[in-house]
């Protein structure tokens, strides 16, 4: 299933092969050509489909499911409520906490956000289902919801003491200093809106359960799965060859995953549910909605003084979801006095979730837009502020910087995109009834690392194959693994098939906080290296091997062909080699940690993610970096924005294949244009329920939406950071980019909008 | 009135015999009136290569030919194009495996990520080629605007198009 097809791949030349070669996608014919298969569209004799049916309700309780007329429709197999579901065992948390409640029910009695699923049917076909579900009746009694931050029983919330980080007099040098400013800034609740939808098939095989569902976690989920169904981990089997977009949103098992593996179980049947997509609104969460507001103080120069810093997100009813929003503000320029605190609010959502870049993407919206508002009132460049404030050091933990490439980026992005030709007065660029804008902002994303294995086969006809199970959600992991195992074993890229995404491979934690590239470069690169030692060796030794008369204390291995470094000699090719010693195979199993853990740690570290590695870990404080600059056209009759140009420079360290790193920053940007401009979920204050939960209502940026957009890389290699130097990439792009669009539209139009997304009506 | 709701889904399913014309070859389907041709596609003929990203003809992932236009596969019932010729992204390569040219492009233009849209998008963009509507960025951009990118990968989805524009033309 994940075994590539090469021959399109494949390139002529060894550099594109090599890491930090430019080597197409190997998963990119099974895409472009439909033969990829993800993971709810396996084909399942017997299989029968299941429906939600979602609260009407923000807060209440369930009064009564009539699912008579459901029960009897054509087709229908079953319609579980909380009352006729099977009760599970809570599970665990992600850092691995146990669970509050010895149980877990999927379908809610006790309703706290509108959408929350309180029914399902399951049916012979979709179609049956569908139209059954619409006839389950539901009556509630309702009470009173928190529908977001700004209702008024939303009160204050409740302090998060680990988010505090204070160092010398923050208040005190704020208002002593000469030159202030203040200013709030929100941004609303997002959405991840990945294109495929989420869903799985769940089957049962006596205790053994199989799912196939979109994971950027299969072992984290499947842990999940086997302590809600109280069977051992290795019965759980999560298959999850492509995931069609993830952002955050797919790395834990939710309460429709728990439904569907319920109902199969139920009924001795495999069961497929996938959230239509209005569900996808409103099953899991998106990023919170967050409020902060950013005080400076600085010297007449332009020096900071102090940063003082108030954050609050909100979160749900029954569930804690902290979004980091004084990640950036703590660290991106140098201040002797800092103060940052943070609050949550509880209101009636879904709990929320990772969105791309948490915390760091709101925490730049409001740190680089007060630094912007800072510049005008000084009268400086935004772009010269940013360097009188350069931080040589992490100012918080105060280590040095593994690598910061943060000087570069300023200069080649504003080189690139031609900065010193900006006329810095608000309104002074226009093109006939377009004010122009150029605007600009930094962005930083720590580096996130984890432990990581992997296992290498060479094989009998010198092929090589790859396993994890780690995934592959459009990053480009199963390029870059090939590439790293075709570099370190010497072997042509098209003779490694790299396999990915099923739980039963070698072990790996999750995939976020854009760590995956470096974890598992490391964990590959280790394995191959032992799968080549022991290749080595045995030629060395084997008595039926050719090199064993041979006086060679190693042999070199390239393009596939073994010989020893002087080229005298035999020269043969791995099959060849291998066939003479008679071996089926030589397999490694490698990984990052170290030799005395326990198997207990192992589990915890692949299911868990207590055991991350903090970024400010040893001597060094690790981070990516990046500079933005945009340019707006502003329509000045109809306020109407368009991005018309983007450059950024980026240091994400080394990279190990930059066509798709660039293409991940590409969609980082983008990502960050529609944060900016569209992206907003809209709530019925009435009612606490998204009303423009649908593609055609919450807007996602289209291709006409897009301009030409110029990515740089200024990275270096960290070899603090990661095994190979890498640093993260994915998440990266899209810090900075709204407050750099912000930036913009003030210098277009003169207004500055602290307040996600920049629509019309708050230009006009 | 829940009688009338039940009595209104008990007489609905009338079960249609129809042979559709994908990519080529004809496929018997026994079906009820309201499947889609994406669900029958999807879950009847397991031709998964045409994704379900929306079901209601807001994104894209679903674009299919019908008799050589594009069409939104969740928003027609698959008895209403029996007799036509459909082709689904399986049925775009030739039969030795050679990729169709915007194929070709989309693939050396990293013009994709995850690729769950990219079905769409390339029988979008042949489509776009054929209507003559590549002559410039700007027009790719404006005619590929109905398939949305989450990953983000529009910009080069513009470059692939116009390469595989440039190859395509007569």
């Amino acid at each position: 299933m994940t075994a590539h097809d090469m021959k399109h791949a494949g390139s002529d030349s060894a550099r594109l092969e090599a890491v930090g070669g430019r080597l197409s996608r190997v998963d990119g014919p099974a895409k472009i050509t439909g033969a990829a298969r993800y993971a709810f569209e396996q084909q399942l004799d017997g299989l029968t489909h299941a429906v939600l049916v979602g609260a009407t309700i923000a807060a209440g309780k369930v009064a009564a499911i009539d699912s008579r007329a459901a029960e009897t429709a054509p087709g229908v197999l079953a319609v579980l409520t909380p009352d006729t579901i099977m009760e599970l065992k809570g599970a665990s948390d992600w850092l691995g906490n146990p669970p509050a409640k010895p149980t877990y029910g999927p379908l809610a009695r006790e309703v706290t956000y509108s959408g929350q699923h309180i029914a399902a049917v399951v049916a012979e076909t979709f179609e049956q289902a569908v139209a059954a579900a619409g006839l389950v009746k539901v009556t509630y009694d309702e009470t009173p919801a928190i529908v977001d931050l700004s209702d008024g029983k939303a009160g204050d919330g409740i302090p998060i003491d680990m988010m505090t980080k204070e160092w010398g007099d923050a208040q005190g040098a704020f208002a002593a200093a000469p030159v202030r400013i203040c200013a709030a800034y929100n941004t609303p609740r997002e959405f991840q809106a990945a294109m495929e939808p989420h869903g799985l098939i769940a089957r049962w095989q006596g205790d053994e359960l199989t799912i196939w569902e979109p994971s950027q976690w299969l072992d984290g989920m499947a842990r999940t799965y086997a302590e809600w169904f109280a069977i051992p981990f290795e019965n759980v089997r999560l298959v999850s060859p492509y995931i069609g977009g993830g952002f955050g949103s797919k790395a834990l098992a939710l309460a429709h995953s728990a439904v569907a593996a319920a109902a199969a179980k139920m009924l001795n049947r495999p069961v497929k549910l996938v959230l239509n997509r209005p569900q996808n609104f409103t099953s899991y969460g998106g990023r919170a909605a967050t409020r902060q507001t950013v005080a400076i103080g600085a010297d007449k120069d332009g020096k900071i003084q102090s940063i003082v810093h108030r954050g609050v997100n909100e979160t749900a009813v029954d569930g804690m979801w902290v979004e980091p929003l004084g990640s950036v503000t703590s660290i991106m320029y140098a201040t002797p006095n800092f103060s940052s605190k943070q609050n949550v609010v509880r209101v009636n959502t879904v709990v929320p979730g990772a969105k791309r870049a948490p915390g760091e993407n709101p925490s730049a919206f409001g740190i680089e837009s007060a630094i912007d508002e800072l510049a005008y009132e000084l009268g400086l460049d935004p772009l010269e502020m940013r360097l009188i404030n350069y931080a040589e050091e992490d100012p918080q933990v105060k280590k040095p910087w593994s690598t910061r490439q943060l000087r570069e980026a300023f200069a080649v992005g504003a080189e690139a995109f031609g900065w010193a030709k900006r006329s810095p007065a608000p309104r002074s660029m226009r093109d006939g009834r377009q004010l122009i804008g150029w605007g600009m902002a930094a962005g930083t994303y720590p580096v996130r690392r984890a432990h990581g294995e992997a296992v290498v086969k060479i094989m009998a006809d010198g092929s090589v194959e790859v396993e994890s199970s780690s995934i592959d959600m459009g990053q480009g992991t199963y390029t870059i693994l090939a590439q790293t195992a075709a570099e370190t074993l010497g072997v042509p890229v098209e003779q490694v098939s790299v396999k990915l995404g099923d739980s039963h491979f070698a072990r790996a934690g999750v995939t976020g906080g854009s760590r995956l590239a470096g974890v598992m470069t490391g964990a590959v690169y280790k394995a191959a290296g032992q799968a080549l030692d022991e290749l080595i060796g045995l030629a060395l030794s084997d008595p039926r091997s050719p090199f064993q008369k041979v006086q060679a204390n190693t042999l070199s291995v390239k393009d596939g062909r073994i010989a020893s470094p002087r080229g005298d000699g035999p020269d043969l090719s791995i099959a060849e080699l291998m066939s003479a010693i008679g071996r089926e195979k030589i397999e490694a199993k490698g990984d990052t940690m170290p030799a005395s853990t326990t198997p207990e740690e192992r589990y915890k570290n692949y299911t868990t993610i207590a055991m991350s590695i903090p970024h400010t870990e040893g001597n060094y404080s690790r981070h990516s970096w990046c500079a933005h600059f945009v340019e707006v056209r502003v329509d000045e009759d109809f306020g109407t924005v368009r991005v018309s140009r983007v450059v950024s420079a980026l240091d994400s360290g080394r990279l190990y294949n930059p066509k798709l790193a660039e293409s991940q920053w590409k969609g980082g940007i983008i990502m960050g244009i529609g944060q900016a401009l569209l992206e907003e979920g809209i709530v019925d204050r009435r009612h606490g329920r998204i009303v423009n939960g649908n593609f055609a209502d919450y807007m996602l940026p289209t291709n006409a939406d897009i301009p030409d957009i110029q990515t740089i890389s200024v990275g270096i290699p960290d070899p603090h950071s990661s095994a190979l130097g890498g640093k993260g990439v994915g998440e990266l792009a899209i810090v900075g980019i709204a407050p750099a669009i912000a930036n913009a539209v003030f210098h277009a139009t003169g207004k500055r909008v602290r307040d996600l997304p920049i629509t019309l009506e708050k230009l006009i | 009135m829940t009688d009338i709701m039940h009595d209104q889904v008990t007489i609905s399913p009338t079960t249609l015999s129809i042979h559709l014309t994908i990519n080529g070859r004809d496929h018997a389907l026994d079906i009820e009136p309201r499947v889609t041709l994406l669900d029958a596609l999807r879950e009847r003929l397991a031709l998964t290569g045409t994704k379900k990203g929306c079901d209601h003809g807001q994104c894209g992932a679903c674009t299919v030919h019908v008799d050589g236009e594009r069409v939104l596969a969740c928003l027609t019932l698959a008895a209403q194009v029996e007799d036509r010729e459909i082709t689904t992204i399986e049925g775009l390569a030739d039969e030795d495996g050679t990729l169709h040219a915007v194929q070709a492009a989309f693939l050396e233009q990293d013009a994709f990520q995850c690729g769950y849209c990219t079905p769409g998008q390339i029988m979008s963009a042949v489509a776009c080629i054929r209507e003559g509507h590549a002559g410039s960025d700007e027009e790719i951009r404006e005619y590929m605007a109905g398939n949305l990118c989450r990953c983000g990968a529009y910009p080069h989805i513009v470059a692939a198009v116009r390469q595989a524009a440039k190859e395509l033309r007569p």
